[in-house]
């Protein structure tokens, strides 16, 4: 019966994966592209939220699924082109502080224009219930978490390694003045990963307003959550990522069922661990700019 | 700025002006009592962050966990009073600092940012459920100030006054703390982490005291508040908190020693008075905050000095070196000797290997130095010398092999053990604290081997010893008159000799010097290849050098090197006259193609117009006026030693490096100042030394990439029909990820990756490195065959390669240009060749 339990967690753990996946992914796209990084991160995963909130009523659950993120996207585009780009050649700790002031300006916009309080924001009615499989018992809406969470990841997957855009965009990566001397201008490229990037934080923020609360500190909150799983991973990697947002969530998982209240704890205690053996994360690999 | 005594003035005035000045814009004592608090934890946080140059996310978690730890410690044992949790606050934190920081200062930069940001969310996770210790969201009521002294602390007034004292006596020790050896050492790391460790400071230590000093401070400013509210709460151990600390530390001026505590007021200023308005202040001092970061990085006292630099009298401190005074008397100080026993062998190499990648840059190297001598290392470019030095010098650990100096195993140990066992290095590419002046980077090198380099409370400047020595030593080397003058800002000779300077200033066993005449003048050259010989009196010396002639003229002894092993080991006499060495200097295995002459079809009208260029690299000056142009058809060789400025010169034209002055016209059209995908697009193509294939895509992706933007124009492209039938061997690779494929191979991509979108001019930089002959005909020929339809600009360190294929070479040196004229005439004259190229 415990046995049952355990596997529970473990894979209520992947899906808890499944969404910091999607907010590191980004973080680490633009990490790898721009060096930048970005601190306000979660800030757009909260404006995701709050727009899904807004859009729900306009378009429905769906449509605000779309257009939230995309809308993220566009704030991105605009946040790329005026401020990240002063900053790829500079100092990293510059753009560091950047972001954080940048992160500290949404929170508080958030609050100037939504107030403290949560918003209320319920799961769908389509969505709600339960789903058995197997032996095991799941909430119906994480399971759809898991699965826009996976397909989002897999288009990123083929976005980067199988198109020619993914092609310019990780030889910019390896060489961006190589790049330049094949005549390919990388700023149009730099501009549409940031714009990825925070899009994918967009999403996480709609699929998670349901079950996290929508509140204005909620991008904090998430946060230092995916920055662990990017420092575990390793800066830059894609898989790495992949890897590192499977095991917190699983770490996560199997301590909650233990002690609950050492959830959030246990990730800090496996990357301080990770960080001992492989100081450079699991995949990471070594970028002379930023040790 | 602020570092003299009238700082501590200010600060004085400021504390005891504070409560009266805040009591008329309206506010409590108690706010001025925050200020306080705030100032302080943002001085404790200034160690790391401008200091040292890190950037701490996390020094709330100090402030929050020296409030709980006297709050805690007071209810639980020490009821009543308030000096014992205290005290218990800071050992406190001391020792958990010291824990963490082990872990945390294991990463630099990004990495450390991260870890401490990690560190305090982990322990705000902690301290918010941990409900029934810490109180959770609630907080820790019940603090208590108690009677300290017969002054009753419950009076808010008497509190102040006590604080402000403290405030006072920890301005203090910060101040005298930053004059000391160790906050010295601090703002070296900050400047140049690696040479602080080559001059012998094993810098780990020393950020571990900055951290933990830097805790201890932002503890104490933690249970001042603690006591000052009456409540602890996990609020201090949050993100926001420590992003509130870093802000006010930025926009108060983390470059200077006040502007964190200037921060503190103008936070505590800005938070009253906005939020009389709007309860949204933090949100304008988030924007704010932004503003200063990308305007203003060094923050209010940044503006500050930029507003009254008109006002000040403006010092100029020339570093021309006409401001010198130069010594006559060329005796060494005897302060650098090193006691040591006498040994005839000092440095000994046996077997070393050492390789990169697929490269095999040194193989089997074997090398005695004895004491006493001057002895040369020397051969010619890609013969692996530099990779050697290096690993004796200790920046690279040997594959194989052993290093020893007297008998002691020294490889692969870390820089500043090997440094403090007796090994000095210069360094080729100048690595000196740019930022501080001359006698700032000698003091520092004399004062890694004095025995006060952990002195913490007395002043760098106060210790008679280290003073006397560093001023001997800057007199021995000539830059007396300039002690003040920014590092970075001394001439290309000055900089090399101040490199040697800080070597010699480790009292060194054996002195390795890499390329010292490398840039100087003839007259330069002279006085301090006398030096060198000199000191090789009573220190050992290696030096690796280009200039043959002045080398056969000073050395004792000589090793030759080429592809990777020794040649020839022995005295000047064996070298200079041994047919081996003159062959790999001349060129040799490639005799064949090189016979046969190659057909010119030049055409006089002018493809590349390069006109006074000027180009940097930071604040060095890497290309001097340099002009010459490329004709329609032509191959122009551009020669001359490592660091002359060629690969520079190659950036330059596509664009990679922005020249700062000067023209590049090609067919007219002025390309200074272009994107370099646009410059590319028009017609230059570019093949990086080492190749730059994107690893992890095929030869089909990098051609692919290779061709995306550069469809138009009216030079030639090959499509993937020609290229597989110039390069047939690429046919079956088509789909092999590039990174697989051999040296040849790739350089054969390179090259047609170059070549599939439109060219006009194509780059070469060293494409014939590390080929074997066979492929090295094959490119050959492409090459002569290509001057048909394009032109070219090849640097490449096999002289006899590029000679035989070029119409015309440019000479580079010191980033000048030092001769032009037909390759025919430096192929067939070697006296020539000699005078040219130093060979």
């Amino acid at each position: 019966m415990q046995y049952v339990f355990i596997l529970e967690q473990v894979l209520n753990g992947l899906l808890v994966g499944a969404y910091y996946l999607l907010i590191a992914l980004g973080l680490s796209l633009i990490f790898a592209l721009g060096g930048i990084v970005n601190l306000a991160h979660g800030g757009f995963y909260a404006i995701g939220a709050y727009l899904a909130v807004m859009l729900t009523d306009r378009v429905g659950f769906f449509g605000a699924l779309v257009a939230s993120p995309v809308l993220v996207g566009c704030l991105g585009i605009v946040i790329e082109r005026f401020l990240f780009r002063r900053f790829y050649r500079s100092d990293p700790i510059l753009s560091l502080l950047l972001t954080f002031g940048l992160a500290m300006v949404i929170e508080q916009g958030l609050r100037i224009v939504f107030g403290a309080a949560p918003l209320p924001f319920s799961i769908p009615a389509e969505l709600r219930g339960q789903l058995l499989v197997g032996d095991f018992i799941y909430p119906r809406y994480r399971l759809f978490i898991f699965g826009v969470a996976l397909a989002a990841v897999t288009a990123t997957w083929f976005i980067v390694y199988r198109t020619t855009f993914g092609r310019v965009v990780r030889a910019g990566v390896q060489n961006p003045d190589i790049v330049g001397a094949l005549g390919i201008s990388l700023a149009p490229y730099m501009t549409a990963i940031a714009a990825l990037g925070v899009g994918l934080a967009g999403l996480a923020g709609v699929l998670l307003a349901p079950i996290a609360g929508v509140h204005p500190a909620m991008g904090a909150e998430i946060l230092t959550a995916a920055f662990v799983v990017v420092v575990i991973g390793g800066l830059g990697s894609f898989w790495g990522v992949i890897a590192a947002a499977t095991l917190v969530g699983v770490v996560r998982g199997i301590t909650i069922y233990f002690n609950p209240s050492w959830g959030e704890a246990s990730m800090y205690l496996l990357m301080a661990l990770v960080l001992l053996v492989r100081p450079r994360g699991l995949f990471g690999e070594r970028i002379e700019k930023f040790e | 700025m602020l570092n003299s005594r009238a700082s501590l003035v200010i600060v004085a005035l400021s504390l005891a002006l504070l409560p009266f000045v805040l009591d008329v814009v309206g506010l409590p004592l108690r706010s001025a009592i925050d200020v306080v608090a705030f100032a302080i934890a943002c001085m404790g946080l200034n160690i790391l962050v401008g200091n040292t140059g890190l950037v701490s996310f996390g020094h709330g978690a100090w402030f929050g966990l020296g409030a709980y730890a006297a709050a805690l410690s007071q209810r639980y044992w020490f009821a009543g009073s308030v000096i014992l949790p205290s005290l218990f606050a800071i050992a406190f934190v001391a020792v958990a600092a010291v824990l963490s920081g082990a872990l945390i200062l294991r990463r630099r930069g990004v990495y450390f940012s991260l870890l401490t940001l990690a560190l305090t969310a982990l322990l705000f996770a902690i301290g918010y459920r941990w409900t029934e210790f810490t109180g959770g969201e609630s907080g820790l009521g019940g603090v208590t100030r108690a009677t300290v002294l017969g002054v009753d602390l419950e009076r808010d007034s008497n509190y102040y006054w006590v604080i402000a004292a403290l405030a006072m006596a920890v301005c203090f020790l910060l101040w005298r703390f930053h004059r000391s050896p160790v906050g010295s050492v601090l703002v070296a790391i900050r400047e140049n982490e690696q040479r602080a460790r080559f001059i012998g400071y094993p810098t780990n230590r020393y950020k571990l005291i900055g951290f933990l000093l830097s805790a201890v401070v932002v503890a104490v400013a933690g249970t001042v508040s603690v006591f000052n509210h009456r409540f602890a709460s996990a609020e201090p151990l949050s993100v926001a908190f420590s992003g509130e600390l870093i802000a006010m530390v930025v926009i108060g001026g983390m470059r200077s020693f006040l502007g964190p505590a200037l921060g503190a007021l103008f936070f505590i200023l800005f938070r009253e008075f906005l939020s009389i308005w709007t309860p949204h202040w933090l949100f304008y001092f988030g924007l704010l905050f932004i503003g200063f970061v990308v305007f203003s990085p060094t923050g209010l006292v940044g503006v500050a000095e930029r507003l009254l630099a008109p006002l000040r009298r403006r010092e100029i401190k020339a570093a021309a070196m006409a401001g010198r005074r130069t010594a006559e008397d060329l005796s060494l100080p005897q302060n650098l000797l090193r006691a040591h026993a006498h040994n005839s062998l000092v440095l000994s190499a046996r077997n070393l290997e050492k390789s990169f990648g697929g490269i095999h840059a040194v193989r089997g190297f074997d090398l005695s130095v004895r004491d006493r001598t001057l002895h040369a290392l020397i051969g010619p470019n890609g013969a692996g010398k530099t990779t050697a030095f290096n690993v004796l010098s200790g920046l690279y650990a040997p594959d194989a092999g052993s290093v020893e100096l007297e008998g002691k195993s020294i490889a692969g140990l870390k820089p500043e053990d090997i440094t403090r066992a007796g090994v000095g290095r210069s360094f080729q590419i100048t690595n000196l604290f740019g930022g501080l002046s001359v006698e700032e980077n000698v003091r520092l090198a004399v004062q890694a081997r004095s025995r006060m380099r952990y002195a913490m409370w007395h002043s760098t400047a106060s210790l008679s010893d280290i003073h006397t020595d560093t001023v001997e030593l800057i007199g021995y080397l000539g830059l007396a008159g300039i002690e003040s003058a920014e590092a970075s800002s001394l001439s290309y000779g000055g900089q090399r000799l101040l490199d040697m300077g800080l070597a010699l200033a480790t009292q060194p066993r054996i002195l390795l010097l890499d390329e010292p005449l490398a840039g100087l003048a003839v007259a330069e050259r002279e006085r301090i290849a006398k030096l060198i010989k000199t000191i090789s009196a009573e220190i050992p010396i290696l030096l690796v050098e280009h200039d043959i002639d002045r080398v056969f003229r000073i050395a004792d002894h000589v090793t030759v090197m080429n592809d990777g092993a020794v040649l020839v080991d022995g005295t000047v006499e064996d070298a200079r006259n041994n047919d081996k060495v003159r062959a790999v200097y001349i060129g040799s295995g490639t005799a064949a193609i090189v016979a046969e002459q190659r057909k010119s079809v030049v055409e006089p009208d002018r493809l590349l117009t390069v006109d006074s260029v000027n180009t940097f690299y930071g604040k060095s000056h890497i290309l001097n006026s340099v002009s010459f142009d490329v004709r329609k058809h032509e191959i122009v060789a551009l020669l001359g030693r490592n660091g002359a400025g060629k690969s520079t010169l190659l950036k330059s034209l596509v664009g990679i490096a922005r020249p700062e002055a000067g023209s590049i016209k090609l067919l007219d059209q002025e390309t200074v100042g272009l994107p370099s995908a646009e410059i590319a697009r028009r017609g230059i193509g570019y093949v990086p030394q080492g190749r730059g294939l994107f690893a992890g895509m095929t030869v089909a992706d990098n051609l692919v990439l290779g061709r995306l933007k550069r469809t138009g124009g009216d030079g030639i492209r090959w499509n993937d029909g020609r290229i597989i039938e110039v390069f047939p061997r690429l046919a079956e690779r088509w789909n092999t990820p590039a990174d697989y494929l051999s040296g040849g191979e790739q350089q054969m991509v390179a090259v047609a990756r170059a070549l599939a979108g439109n060219v006009r001019v194509l780059l070469l930089d060293e494409p014939f490195e590390g080929l074997s002959p066979a492929v090295t005909q094959e490119l050959f020929e492409v090459f002569d065959r290509l001057r048909e339809e394009i032109a070219i600009v090849i640097v490449d360190h096999h002289l006899d390669l590029a000679l035989a294929l070029s119409d015309r070479t440019v000479v580079l040196e010191r980033g000048s240009v030092t001769w032009t004229g037909t390759s025919a005439l430096l192929k067939d004259d070697l006296e020539l060749r000699r005078k040219v190229l130093w060979l």
